[in-house]
């Protein structure tokens, strides 16, 4: 029997015409592990949150929602908390108490387990997990991956039936979420555990799925095992917006049009391209010549450290930025990368070596003249830039800010909310957009202040596929416009795709800096999916389109047909 | 660095300041005072300092106190002594030209530093206030009377004895009535 | 984590020992007690904060007890021995030495307190609670975990929004203004992640009948032994002190230093109890070093 079932779920939120959900059936099998993706906005949070009594959100509903035949709403308190568990998206804000072993024994002491029961089970549970050695640590001490470790062993130590995970990955870097991935599929295959996930990252996730189902708008568009999504999706929609998120190894496939089986991870894409030919062995790297352009912004050995006795973060940086180039600077957490980022806008300063905007040094940019028609800079969380409850009067307070009368400031705005195409959120509270939305609007935030340079931290965290290519698409725009960008990112995709130079950080300086061909063709670890499909087979192709118009000049093996 | 320097000018000005209201004094200089001669036509008053309630409440007293220097065996620590009255002397200029004159030592509160806006006598011959059980302390009266004001504020004439009495019981041992009606201190 | 040999004590014991040294250093004048209570302080500080840290504090002690020695003579005059006089006021020897004293139970309770702070560390102090009101021991808990996210996000934004230009003259109402829009975007960001907190606790069960408080602390033999030693001392010495014995008076006289035979007892009382707590980190610290050298 399976352990749960949908059955015509439908739900509106009150205030609301439309249906988040819409008719959706779905029946998990025990210890299967699902997969639920779509587009933001679909109603996969929803549709998660409705699993759970205890979250379910004020709304109309209908149809039912059985754990084990019975229906949610009917189950007794403490069966609805112990058997499903539920991890969310934001590492920091689940964690409720200030330590680890707290945090661990949070769901006991609320179940009123007695101590010696609560000691037991915490044990365990930190030694599945490898807690012990933070086991006495501070919360706030934790990383971001180590942060919704914990969270995800808080809720294992009330021994669930299924674990419901929304996003848990779209915060953390790609080894902690590779990590994360890893230890959801050790407690699916070592435990048994039911597991239901909704992520927009499926590089990791799709080879381990048991069952994928993807919605659309308010509806499920197909159940099916990850192969087989990898097949019809596109045979269904060929536009579907979802067809971007996929892994590389199902996007080459789904491009060439290939037949037979779907690869899914990086080990079957390559033996999948072992049915092309490589005649044409691959790319010629063309490093462009940067010695005539104008120098953007120069550091020249800086070094930094935030308190007197900690470590430097950054420790004789040399790294130049040229005029009109997307520079990627990626790298490890707590590299330096963020904090080259605050140097580079002024917000931290160096205290030894050079900076220099524009060739002049950055001290000689007084008041806020370096932040005028200068240099703009969007925070990791864009959210923090809003101040006003409609996100008109937003953009008008730094419209107005730049010297522009009333009038002006309305042109200006209207044009960049048009530009941006943002047009129908100007009346809205800038809190209730969505992550992209957000996005969008800080970037119309930035441009009013008409900068030259643009720094980006972390632009693609926890947005999904389909708003990355509109975010690179917003790039090019500013790019062709005459604009210099520097992103600051883990997302080694993105960066390959859209790059003019890549840098890598490491130890407080950055290690290589050239164009994205090279820098992820000589990496053999720290690199895309492509990359490491295509390897052995093909020279210097990382992106998948590089790999897919390889393939098709080459052409196909004959005996395979 | 300019914020230094001013740190340091105000420290120097206010200990500047500080020495030039300072006198120091030593032991001998200080008692080396001249008392006035009692002439024909100089008026005067009398002063007596006693403290024999504390011989009825012996077991109240300090142990540090328990010797006939400090509580002589008959109570009396300075006996009924005549001194020249100056004007607008007050009982208060009095006593402390008494003591300085008997080296007895004394010690006093300033007007500004309590409540009452009056010189508040804390100590005389190192008997001070609750030392001997909590209700204990130094009162004064004048002609006989308990005067419900501080001892700097009361103006004295020609003639006036004044009596510093130590009791141990709020006034009542000395036959103070209005202090154990009204519940003030003694002044 | 680290725990030091005497930290690792049950925290009622550590709470109970320091309480009981506080309250015996901050209610005697005798120079013999205050001296224990100094020395004690201070080496069981050395044992905790290291060396090195302990002179850099003691290099602030110092001048504070000197200062507090040479104002007491300013605001107190009984005293026999008269040095001199300042503004027809007495100076004297008791009044010093009553300053040096108190200057003593000073520094001796804030090196305590110093102990006390690196010994008793936040969760100890909320399992204390805890046993008795366990709903405040949970709020204080998530205080203490709120208030470095609080602050890391106050970070943010003010980077954020000095980054943008705006308010970044010199003028203070400028900054002033700016500080308040850096908090208000604090509070409207804050309120909307503890909805996701609130979540996460409701998820978990918050709010089922029942509700027990788990700590990590338990009882062990050596906490018998350790409780029944230091209560029986603190009760003689206490009792002792009560009774008048170790008593020491600086007016007018300096009082010689009681040498009866029951306040010997309470002198050698006092030592143990103050030095339990050195002794025990150094007899930890010898026998590691012995079981290493073993192996």
């Amino acid at each position: 029997m399976a352990i749960l079932t949908l059955e015509n779920l439908t739900f509106t939120y009150p205030n609301s015409t439309t249906r988040a959900l819409d008719n959706v059936s779905l029946s998990v099998e025990s210890g299967e592990f699902v997969v639920l993706c779509g587009e933001s906005g679909c109603g996969k949070s929803t549709l998660l949150r409705l699993l759970k009594k205890q979250l379910q959100p004020k709304g109309n509903k209908s149809g039912k929602v059985l754990y084990n035949g019975v229906e949610i709403e009917n189950l007794d308190e403490r069966t609805s908390v112990t058997s499903i568990g539920f991890v969310m998206q934001n590492p920091d804000n689940q964690i409720v108490t200030d330590k680890v072993w707290h945090e661990l024994a949070f769901g006991l002491e609320s179940l009123g387990e007695d101590s010696d029961e609560i000691r037991r089970r915490v044990a365990e549970i930190s030694g599945f997990f490898g807690i012990g050695d933070w086991y006495h640590k501070k919360t706030c001490e934790l990383s971001g991956g180590q942060k919704q470790l914990l969270n995800l062993a808080s809720v294992m130590v009330m021994q669930p039936e299924i674990l419901v995970l929304d996003e848990p990955t779209s915060q953390l870097d790609p080894i902690a979420a590779a990590d994360f991935i890893a230890t959801l599929r050790k407690i699916n295959e070592e435990l048994g555990m039911t597991i239901i996930l909704v992520e927009h990252r499926l590089e990791e996730v799709f080879p381990i799925a048991h069952k994928v189902v993807v919605m659309n708008k308010a509806n499920v568009l197909m159940i099916d095992t990850p192969k087989n999504i990898g097949k019809r999706l596109l045979e269904e929609d060929n536009r579907h917006k979802m067809l971007l998120g996929l892994p590389s190894a199902v996007r080459i496939y789904q491009k060439l049009k290939a037949n037979g089986e779907c690869p899914l991870s990086v080990r079957e894409g390559r033996s999948f391209l072992q049915n092309y030919k490589n005649t044409y062995p691959g790319y010629d790297i063309q490093n462009e010549d940067y010695s005539n352009r104008k120098k953007a912004i120069e550091i020249s050995e800086g070094f930094f450290r935030y308190e007197r006795d900690t470590p430097d973060v950054l420790n004789g940086l040399n790294l130049t930025v040229y005029e009109n180039e997307i520079l990627c600077i990626l790298g490890g957490n707590g590299a330096g990368k963020t904090t080259t980022l605050k140097i580079m806008s002024g917000t931290r300063r160096l205290y030894r070596g050079k900076l220099r905007i524009w060739d002049k040094k950055i001290k000689e940019y007084s008041g806020n003249s370096l932040y005028r028609h200068n240099i703009s800079c969007l925070p990791q969380n864009p959210q923090i830039l809003f101040v006003k409850s409609k996100l008109r009067d937003d953009l008008m307070e730094v419209a107005e800010l730049m010297g522009y009368d009333k009038e002006q400031s309305q042109q200006k705005v209207d044009a960049i909310a048009k530009e941006l195409e943002i047009e129908n959120l100007l009346e809205s509270h800038p809190f209730d957009l969505s992550g992209g939305e957000q996005q969008k609007a800080a970037f119309a935030k930035l441009l009013l202040t008409e900068p030259k340079i643009i720094l980006l931290d972390e632009p693609t965290k926890g947005i999904d596929a389909y708003s990355k290519k509109i975010l690179a698409d917003i790039l090019y725009r500013l790019k062709k416009q005459g604009m210099t960008i520097v992103i600051v990112t883990h997302d080694v995709e993105f960066a390959a795709e859209h790059a003019d130079r890549c840098g890598m950080f490491f130890d407080g300086q950055i290690v290589s800096l050239c164009n994205p061909v090279d820098f992820f063709s000589s990496n053999n670890y720290y690199t895309t999916a492509a990359s490491r499909i295509s390897r052995g087979q093909y020279k210097n192709s990382v992106t998948v389109d590089m790999v897919v118009e390889l393939c098709e000049k080459n052409g196909k093996v004959k005996d395979n047909g | 660095m300019k914020k230094d320097i001013v740190v340091v000018v105000v420290i120097v000005f206010i200990i500047v300041v500080l020495c030039c209201g300072t006198k120091i004094q030593s032991v001998d200089d200080y008692y080396l005072t001249h008392i006035d001669d009692i002439t024909e036509d100089s008026e005067t008053v009398f002063l007596s300092i006693e403290c024999s309630t504390i011989l009825d409440n012996w077991n109240d007293l300090d142990t540090a106190l328990r010797y006939e220097k400090y509580v002589p065996s008959n109570g009396i620590i300075l006996e009924k002594t005549e001194y020249v009255l100056r004007k607008g002397d007050t009982v208060y200029d009095i006593l402390s030209r008494a003591v300085r004159h008997n080296k007895i030592q004394m010690e006093y509160q300033g007007a500004n530093l309590n409540a009452y806006g009056s010189v508040y006598i804390r100590g005389i011959n190192y008997l001070y206030e609750f030392s001997c059980g909590p209700l204990s302390g130094w009162m004064y009266t004048v002609n006989g009377e308990f005067p419900n004001y501080g001892c700097s504020k009361y103006k004295l004439k020609d003639g006036d004895v004044i009596a510093w009495v130590y009791t141990c019981d709020l006034g009542r041992d000395v036959g103070c009535e209005w202090i154990s009606n009204n519940k003030g201190a003694s002044k | 984590m680290k725990e030091k040999a005497f930290a690792s004590y049950h925290p009622i014991i550590l709470f109970v020992y320091f309480t009981v040294t506080v309250f015996i250093t901050m209610f005697t004048m005798n120079p013999v007690l205050l001296g224990i209570s100094f020395v004690g302080s201070i080496a069981f500080c050395g044992m905790l904060i290291g060396g090195k840290e302990l002179l850099k504090s003691l290099a602030y002690s110092v001048p504070i007890l000197i200062v507090i020695a040479l104002t007491n003579p300013l605001f107190s005059h009984n005293g026999e021995t008269i040095l001199f006089f300042l503004n027809d006021n007495p100076v004297t020897a008791e009044s010093i030495w009553y300053g040096v004293a108190i200057a003593v139970m000073i520094i001796s309770t804030y090196y305590w307190f110093k102990c006390y702070h690196a010994v008793m560390t936040s969760d100890k102090f909320v399992y204390l609670f805890g046993r008795f009101l366990p709903k405040l021991a949970l709020l204080l808990s998530m205080t203490l975990g709120f208030i470095p996210k609080l602050k890391r996000r106050y970070r943010e934004i003010n980077d954020a929004q000095k980054a943008m230009g705006i308010y970044t003259s010199r003028s203070y109402v400028d900054r002033m203004r700016s500080k308040i829009r850096v908090l208000s975007i604090l509070l409207t960001w804050s309120l909307e992640n503890s909805v996701d907190t609130a979540d996460s606790m409701r998820a978990r069960g918050y709010g089922l009948k029942g509700r027990t408080s788990y700590a990590i602390y338990r009882w062990h033999k050596r906490d018998t032994i350790m409780a029944c030693l230091a209560f029986a001392l603190s009760i003689g010495i206490i009792w002792l002190m009560f009774s008048g014995y170790g008593g020491f008076n600086y007016y007018p006289t300096l009082a010689s230093v009681d040498i009866s035979v029951l306040a010997f007892i309470l002198y050698a009382g006092l030592f143990i109890l103050m030095f339990l707590s050195t002794v025990i980190e150094i007899k930890e610290n010898v026998l590691w070093r012995y079981l290493r050298s073993k192996i």
